[in-house]
């Protein structure tokens, strides 16, 4: 931890949030927050002075609540920067006639009453997010008689108890009467490996090994002391775990393979009674306890949504963030450049997070050293020969890649290759299909319509896909194995917003009885909100099929994200049903209406050149 | 304008049909699709490997763009998501544009998820790889951008992971920032007491 | 154009409900019934004659 606070080549930046990032690999653009901490972190020399006088005392989180701390204050004395911070909402006031005691005594005159947040803006080229977890609070387990019984604490508190630097000094002392328990219970997968909706369902990874250790602290502290842990597995799996595993039974510790049913207090003693069934012998067991600590899970940071949307970084169905690839890329996200390490992938312990650190550190730095990065060819251009100048493409533009057009001056718009990401959002909206995409042409893609649409059209299920999010979904259904039936046939864009008015009708010109249309969540896109441009062409499709009179749930939309492979198989298994229920007449109606429709276009057009034919000669 | 890139001589298009040990010819009658696929417009050479992505199934490709004058690659096999830029590379070794190179998935999103219904998987295949083909003729010649990378890394999490991530990229001579949200970095391993399995000191 | 009470249709169960609309900030759709994603908002005409 010093370390970094001292290294000269990191810029510490704490009480700070990242507001933004813009950009692309290479060329990220950052702006910080740096909150007010009304205490000039440089100047201050943490000499507690101002702590001294300030009249406000407030539960300190550090200490898990167990001591007060004043409002301003010191994390914990190994803090770094080794600095005070006032915390205004405990303050009495930035106002000196109410208080203002703390400046008074700060001989540096580092503490300022009007500190403000201070944006920061600076330029990287690659980022790693490593924002870390939560843990879970068993307030939900009623049974267990947290909050409601003061000698039951969790794994944290016990953390802070038996630490020397702890409000009790180290001194292992149960809440109700300060007294140091003999008798001492562990509650294992407390909000972990849950299957009655309560908690979480993925085991904590780290909770067992947490208890093992704390069983051999509480034996070397107290020798003689009594523990037990109650169980449903204990997963000892990593590098000299079962070694511990072992000492801690020889210690005397009682693993007891079964989950605590129920909890009450001894209102006289205070001490606690549980009821278990020994799963072992399978009888029913009472046992009683001076002390009970709940081994608490591990829960995705609950702030951890706004980070992760500037970064689009998608979430697996628990919450934690999802690599790139679980075997092959293990710390890249799937956008280039970003690369994730420690608990915001997956619970785990300290040794893991370092090890996953040093491997993203090792990822970055591959840019870093190479100095450059290629982008994949998959911008777009206009064709200045199409073009009428509409400038509907620069509002479409999520990136702000295009420059507007001007109707009066005839003048096409420019679009920045750089800062273009590739979404084709733009040229499918762009009315005189005056976009190429690089690499996603409207030929090519038509052409793969034609592919699909050709043998027994009546029978399958056109589908498009997002390369991120719900194309990858689909490979998740294949990894996972999950069957499903073999009507659909995909079609991989960039964005679902590429997918053009005309992919769809085309197909269904050609006889598809049902299209899928399908992307990433709002909140998942991968090209800021062109997403948004999808959902508003979706509308404008199903009004188009409605004045056809063509059946608007032929046309279907589906946000799947890259973890749900449940989703993806459930999606095909239905519209399966529903590809059933379109019927022959049907499907030659539709391709009836949509070649009239197509041959009055057609008709129009002409009329329209003929009539430009006249009026230039 | 630049836009119109010429077409090429006359197209020759490689199909190569990977079995995937038995991941995809376990359901997939990998023959047959590529039987069918030599009936494709402007499909020249097919061949099946057991492995494409091993070394002999890149060469059998490498082999064949020389050998057969190929200038479209099409590959039948897993998601493009693990083999693309492998194929990419290896069709750019051999001297192709590796934008004349298009994968279709006959694994993740055929193979595995139709396990019990072999013909129609089998004819779902054929129909992948014959949208594959009718891409890959459109397929165009593309050149890459090279962008400049910024020197310097942005670390978010102040946690044990970040202060290694950070400590790490800043030993190796780049600049780094690191920011915390809250007033000290440590996270909640500056919590813990101990720290199994070396049971010693957290901070 | 302001935010506006519109009308949307499941096309997966059929199930219909009002919602609120921003042309400016188009939000993501899920059937309260059927969790589907195919909701169209039925054009304003076509509710008031119903
Ligand atoms: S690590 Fe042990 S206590 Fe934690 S959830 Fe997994 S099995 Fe339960
Ligand atoms: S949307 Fe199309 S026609 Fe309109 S300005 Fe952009 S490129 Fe030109
Ligand atoms: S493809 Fe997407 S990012 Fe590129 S210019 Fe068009 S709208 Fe913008
Ligand atoms: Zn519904």
């Amino acid at each position: 931890m010093m370390d970094v606070g001292r290294h000269p080549k990191v810029e510490l930046f704490t009480n700070s949030e990242v507001e933004n990032v813009t950009g692309f690999v290479g060329n990220f653009n950052v702006t910080i927050r740096k909150k007010a901490r009304y205490v000039d972190a440089n100047e201050c020399t943490a000499c507690a002075e101002c702590a001294k006088v300030c009249p406000v005392a407030v539960p300190d989180e550090y200490q898990q609540g167990f001591s007060s701390r004043k409002a301003i204050y010191m994390p914990f004395p190994q803090a770094v920067p080794s600095a005070y911070i006032l915390n205004m909402d405990n303050c009495l006031g930035n106002n000196p006639i109410a208080c203002g005691k703390c400046a008074d005594v700060c001989e540096k005159h580092c503490i300022n009453y009007d500190d403000q947040d201070e944006l920061v803006n600076i330029e990287v080229g690659v980022v790693i997010t490593a924002t870390g977890m939560d843990v879970y609070d068993p307030t939900e387990y009623d049974e267990y008689g947290y909050t409601r019984f003061d000698n039951v604490i969790t794994s944290m508190e016990f953390e802070r108890l038996i630490c020397a630097g702890g409000p009790t000094e180290g001194h292992f002392i149960r809440p109700s009467d300060r007294k140091i328990p003999q008798k001492i219970g562990f509650i294992q997968c407390v909000g972990s490996r849950s299957q009655d909706g309560r908690g979480n369902p993925y085991c904590s990874n780290i909770c067992c090994m947490n208890t093992v250790k704390d069983t051999l602290l509480l034996c070397d502290h107290y020798p003689g002391v009594e523990a037990k842990v109650f169980y449903m597995d204990m997963r000892a799996f990593g590098k000299g775990f079962e070694d511990l595993y072992m000492r801690s039974k020889e210690e005397g510790v009682k693993y007891v393979r079964g989950i605590p049913g129920d909890v009450v207090e001894d209102p006289e003693t205070r001490n606690l009674l549980l009821t278990v069934e020994n799963t072992t012998t399978g009888k029913l067991e009472k046992h009683e306890l001076e002390m009970l600590v709940l081994s608490q899970g591990v829960i995705p940071r609950q702030d951890g949504d706004s980070i992760r949307k500037l970064l689009t970084l998608s979430q697996t169905s628990d919450g934690f963030i999802m690599e790139s690839h679980p075997k092959l890329k293990p710390v890249d996200a799937p956008t280039k450049g970003i690369f994730i390490a420690g608990c915001v992938e997956s619970p785990k312990d300290v040794k893991d997070s370092v090890t996953q650190a040093s491997a993203a550190a090792a990822r970055a730095s591959i840019l870093l050293n190479a100095g450059k990065t290629k982008i994949e060819a998959i911008t777009s251009q206009v064709d200045t020969e199409l073009c009428n100048f509409c400038g509907i493409c620069a509002k479409v533009c999520p990136y702000n890649a295009i420059s507007a057009s001007d109707r009066k001056a005839e003048k096409p718009p420019t679009i920045i290759a750089a800062a273009c990401a590739g979404c084709g959002a733009c040229a499918a909206e762009c009315p005189q299909d005056a976009i190429l995409m690089r690499h996603f042409r409207d030929e090519q893609i038509m052409a793969q319509v034609e592919a699909l649409v050709k043998d027994d059209p009546e029978k399958h299920l056109l589908t498009f896909a997002c390369n991120w999010c719900s194309y990858a979904g689909g490979d998740n259904a294949g990894t996972a194995r999950l069957q499903y039936p073999t009507s659909s046939r995909l079609i991989r864009t960039m964005c679902s917003g590429r997918v053009d008015e005309k992919f769809v009708m085309h197909a269904f010109k050609m006889g598809a009885p049902m299209v899928l249309v399908s992307g990433c969540h709002f909140a998942d896109c991968h090209y800021i909100n062109a997403v948004h441009w999808t959902q508003k062409r979706m509308d404008r499709l199903w009004n188009k099929l409605d004045k056809l009179g063509i059946r608007v749930d032929r046309l279907q939309l589906e946000w799947i994200s890259a973890a749900e492979g449940q989703k993806f198989a459930k999606v095909m298994r239905e519209l399966e049903e529903r590809v059933q229920t379109v019927t022959d007449e049907e499907i030659e109606h539709t391709k009836k209406v949509l070649a009239e429709e197509e041959a009055k276009a057609e008709a129009k057009k002409k009329k329209k050149a003929k009539a430009g034919a006249e009026v230039s000669a | 304008m630049a836009l119109e890139l010429k077409k090429p001589e006359k197209l020759r298009i490689g199909v190569f049909v990977c079995e995937c040990g038995l991941n995809i010819a376990g359901t997939i009658d990998c023959s047959a699709v590529s039987e069918y696929s030599k009936t494709l417009e402007d499909v020249v050479c097919v061949v099946q490997n057991k492995y494409t992505c091993a070394d002999p199934g890149q060469n059998e490709i490498k082999k064949a763009i020389v050998e057969h004058k190929l200038n479209r690659v099409v590959v039948a096999s897993c998601t493009p998501k693990i083999h693309e830029p492998t194929f990419r590379q290896c069709v750019a070794d051999a001297g192709l544009n590796p934008y004349l190179f298009e994968m279709v998935n006959l694994r993740e999103h055929c193979s595995w998820v139709h396990q019990t219904e072999k013909e129609k998987a089998t004819e779902k295949a054929k129909d992948l790889v014959r949208s594959g083909v009718a891409r890959a003729r459109f397929l165009e010649p593309q050149i890459e951008a090279e962008v400049p990378v910024t020197k310097a890394a942005l670390v978010i999490g102040g946690g044990v992971a970040g202060i290694q991530a950070a400590l790490d990229l800043a030993d190796g001579g780049h600049k780094v920032f690191l920011v915390e949200k809250e007033p000290t970095i440590g996270g909640i391993m500056a919590a813990l007491d101990k720290t199994y399995p070396t049971m010693d000191c957290s901070i | 154009m302001a935010p506006k009470q519109v009308r949307f249709k499941c096309l997966m169960c059929g199930h219909e409900y009002d919602g609120m609309y921003d042309h400016e900030n188009v939000t993501e759709r899920s059937c309260p019934k059927c969790r589907s994603n195919s909701i169209r908002r039925l054009p304003d005409a076509k509710v008031a004659k119903s």
